[in-house]
C-alpha cells in the first residue's frame, strides 16, 4: 500500500506542478496586466485600477464582439450536432462492413486538417472569380455571390467550414455509439411498425442522450477556438461583422494599437466567463448523467 | 400492395444512397480540389470554367520548398512540436496511469483540473505570455513556444490516456503483483505494453493538435521561431495577383503530417468507442 502511494506521488507530482505553473502564470499575469496601462513599444506602466474594464463596458465594438461570439457559438454548436446526428443515422441505415469503415475514415479527414488549411481551402472555393462554388451560381444567375464580403453571409460561410470539420467528425463518433446499442429495442419498434425516423427520435436518440450531451459540451468548448478560421477567411470583416472576442482582443493588443492592458482586460473577462460557465455546465452534466 | 411497398423501399434506399454520396463529396471534394489545384499552372486555375483535366506541374511544390521561410517554418514546427509532444508524453502517461487507479474525490478533482485547462481561451494565455516572454528575452524563441505547447500536449495526453489505462484488465496487474512485481515493474512491464496502442493514439492526437495550432504561435513569434501554419497563412494573405497554385501547394504541404496519421486515429476512435 505504501509503495502504491509512493508511485502516485512520483507519477503525479511533477506533471501537476508543470501544469499548474504553465496555467497559473499566464492567468495571474493577465489579471495584473489588465489593471495597468501597458502598451507595446511604450516604456513605463502604472496601475490604473478598473479603468480598462470600465472602458470595455462603454465600448460598442466590444459589445459587438460579444454578440458575434455568441452567434458563432450558437450556429456552430447547433449546426455541428444536427449534421452529426443526420449523417450518423444515414450511415447507420445505408452502409455496413467495409463501405462503412471507408466512409468513416474519409469523414474524419476534414477535422484533421490544420484550421489554416481548412480556412484557405474554403476561402478559395468561395472566391467570387475563381471559386468552384460560385461557378454554378454565375452560370445560373450571371453574378457571383460574395460569400465572405457580404454582411448577410460572411459569418454563416465561415461557420460552414467549422461544421464541415466537426459535424462530420462527430457523425463518425455517433455512428460508433449507435453500433454499441443493443438490437432489441430497434426490433421491437420495427415490429410495432414504427417509421425509421420514429425509431431514432423515440428510441435511439434518447438512449444516447448522455453521450450526445457530452459531445455538445465538447463542441461548446472547441467552438471558442474560432480565431484561425476567421483570421484567414475574413479578418473579422466585412467591417466588424465576424469580429469575435478573440479577434477583437488580438486587434487591440497587436494589430491596431498594441494596447496590451486593454486586450488583457478582455481576455480576463473571457477567461472568467468560460471557466464559470463550463465548470457549472460540466458539474451539471456529470450530476445529470450519474443520476 | 407488396410491389408498391418494395418500390417505396428501393426508391427510399436509392435516394438515401444519393444523399450519402453527396455527404462523402461534401467531405472530401474540398481537399481533392485543393490537391488538384496544387499541381496546376496559374493559367489552368484562372479559367472561366473549373478545369478537371490539365497537364500537372511540380513547379508549385518546388517553389514552396525552396522558400527560406518555409524551410525555417518546417524545422521550427518539427523541433517545437516534437519536443512538446515528447515532454507531454513523458510527464503525461505516468500521470494518467496514476489517475486511472485513483478512485477517490481527489482523483476526480485532479481530472477536472486537467480537463478545465481546455476551457482557457488561447488568447487569454497568449497575451500575458507575450508580455512575460518579452520581459524575459524569450519572445520569438523555440524554447518559449515549446513550453507553452507543453500545456496543450500534457493536458491532452493525460486526459486521453486515462481511459486507455482503465481498459487494462485489473486481473493482469493483480497476477503480476502476486508474481512479486513491484508497482513500477507493473507499470513498465504490464500496463504500458497492454495500453500501448491506445497511448500511441493519444500521443498522435496531441501531435496533430499542436502541429495545427495557430493563434498562440501567431502571437508569440515574429520571425525566428515562426511555425509552418503561420508561414502558410502569410502565403494565403498575399495580395491581388496571387500565385494561386503556390498557395494551394503550401496548404497541402502543411496538411501532410496530420493526414499521414489518418489510419492511426481512425483505429484509435474504434478502440475508444468499443464496448
Amino acid at each position: 500500500m505504501k509503495a502504491k502511494s509512493h508511485i502516485n506521488k512520483v507519477f503525479l507530482g511533477p506533471p501537476l506542478f508543470v501544469l499548474a505553473v504553465l496555467a497559473l502564470v499566464p492567468t495571474i499575469a493577465a489579471i495584473i496586466i489588465s489593471f495597468q496601462n501597458k502598451e507595446l513599444g511604450r516604456r513605463g506602466t502604472s496601475f490604473v485600477g478598473f479603468e480598462n474594464y470600465i472602458n470595455l463596458f462603454s465600448d460598442r465594438r466590444f459589445s459587438n464582439a460579444m454578440k458575434v461570439s455568441l452567434q458563432w457559438e450558437a450556429i456552430t454548436v447547433i449546426g455541428t450536432m444536427i449534421v452529426a446526428i443526420l449523417v450518423a443515422i444515414l450511415l447507420f441505415e445505408t452502409t455496413r462492413g467495409r463501405t462503412r469503415a471507408i466512409i468513416s475514415t474519409l469523414l474524419i479527414v476534414p477535422v484533421l486538417l490544420p484550421r489554416v488549411t481548412a480556412a484557405f481551402v474554403w476561402k478559395f472555393m468561395f472566391n467570387p472569380l475563381l471559386g468552384v462554388i460560385n461557378y454554378p451560381i454565375k452560370e445560373l444567375t450571371g453574378a457571383p455571390i460574395e460569400f465572405l464580403s457580404n454582411i448577410q453571409t460572411a459569418l454563416i460561410s465561415v461557420a460552414v467550414v467549422d461544421i464541415w470539420q466537426w459535424g462530420l467528425f462527430f457523425a463518425v463518433i455517433l455512428l460508433k455509439l449507435l453500433e454499441t446499442l443493443p438490437k432489441e429495442p430497434f426490433e421491437a419498434a420495427r415490429i410495432d411498425k414504427a417509421r425509421t425516423w420514429e425509431i431514432y427520435a423515440y428510441v435511439a436518440i434518447p438512449m444516447l442522450a448522455a453521450p450526445l450531451i457530452s459531445l455538445t459540451f465538447v463542441k461548446m468548448v472547441e467552438s471558442l477556438r474560432s480565431f484561425d478560421l476567421i483570421y484567414v477567411m475574413t479578418r473579422g470583416g466585412p467591417g466588424i461583422v465576424t469580429e469575435t472576442l478573440d479577434m477583437y482582443a488580438f486587434n487591440q493588443g497587436f494589430v491596431e494599437s498594441g494596447r496590451i492592458s486593454y486586450a488583457s482586460a478582455m481576455a480576463v473577462l473571457m477567461l472568467l466567463t468560460t471557466i464559470i460557465t463550463f465548470t457549472v455546465l460540466f458539474k451539471w452534466v456529470r450530476k445529470w448523467q450519474t443520476a | 400492395m407488396g410491389a408498391q411497398m418494395a418500390n417505396r423501399i428501393t426508391f427510399g434506399s436509392i435516394s438515401a444512397r444519393v444523399v450519402l454520396a453527396c455527404v462523402v463529396i461534401f467531405a472530401v471534394f474540398p481537399v481533392v480540389w485543393t490537391l488538384l489545384n496544387s499541381f496546376k499552372e496559374v493559367v489552368d486555375i484562372v479559367t472561366p470554367t473549373p478545369k478537371l483535366f490539365f497537364t500537372p506541374t511540380l513547379e508549385n511544390f518546388r517553389y514552396v520548398f525552396e522558400r527560406p521561410s518555409v524551410r525555417l517554418g518546417l524545422s521550427n514546427s518539427g523541433i517545437i512540436v516534437f519536443s512538446a509532444v515528447a515532454l507531454g508524453a513523458l510527464f503525461g502517461i505516468p500521470a494518467a496511469y496514476a489517475l486511472a487507479h485513483m478512485k477517490s474525490r481527489v482523483g476526480d478533482e485532479i481530472k477536472f483540473f486537467v480537463l478545465s485547462l481546455r476551457f482557457l481561451p488561447p488568447v487569454a494565455v497568449a497575451i500575458p505570455l507575450m508580455s512575460i516572454y518579452l520581459d524575459l528575452g524569450l519572445y520569438d524563441t523555440r524554447l518559449s513556444l515549446t513550453m507553452t505547447y507543453v500545456l496543450l500536449t500534457l493536458s491532452t495526453i493525460i486526459w486521453l490516456s486515462i481511459p486507455a489505462f482503465e481498459r487494462v484488465p485489473q486481473n493482469i496487474e493483480e497476477a503480476a503483483r502476486l508474481d512479486g512485481y513491484g508497482p513500477y515493474a507493473i507499470f513498465f512491464l504490464v500496463a504500458l505494453p497492454v495500453a500501448g496502442p491506445s497511448l500511441f493514439g493519444a500521443i498522435i492526437f496531441s501531435f496533430i493538435l499542436v502541429w495545427n495550432e495557430f493563434l498562440i504561435a501567431l502571437m508569440l513569434t515574429t520571425s525566428e521561431a515562426k511555425t509552418l501554419p503561420i508561414v502558410a497563412s502569410e502565403f494565403t494573405l498575399l495580395g491581388r495577383n496571387v500565385p494561386w497554385g503556390i498557395l494551394n501547394a503550401s496548404v497541402i504541404v502543411l496538411s501532410i503530417p496530420p493526414l499521414i496519421f489518418l489510419g492511426v486515429l481512425s483505429g484509435f476512435l474504434n478502440r475508444m468507442f468499443k464496448k
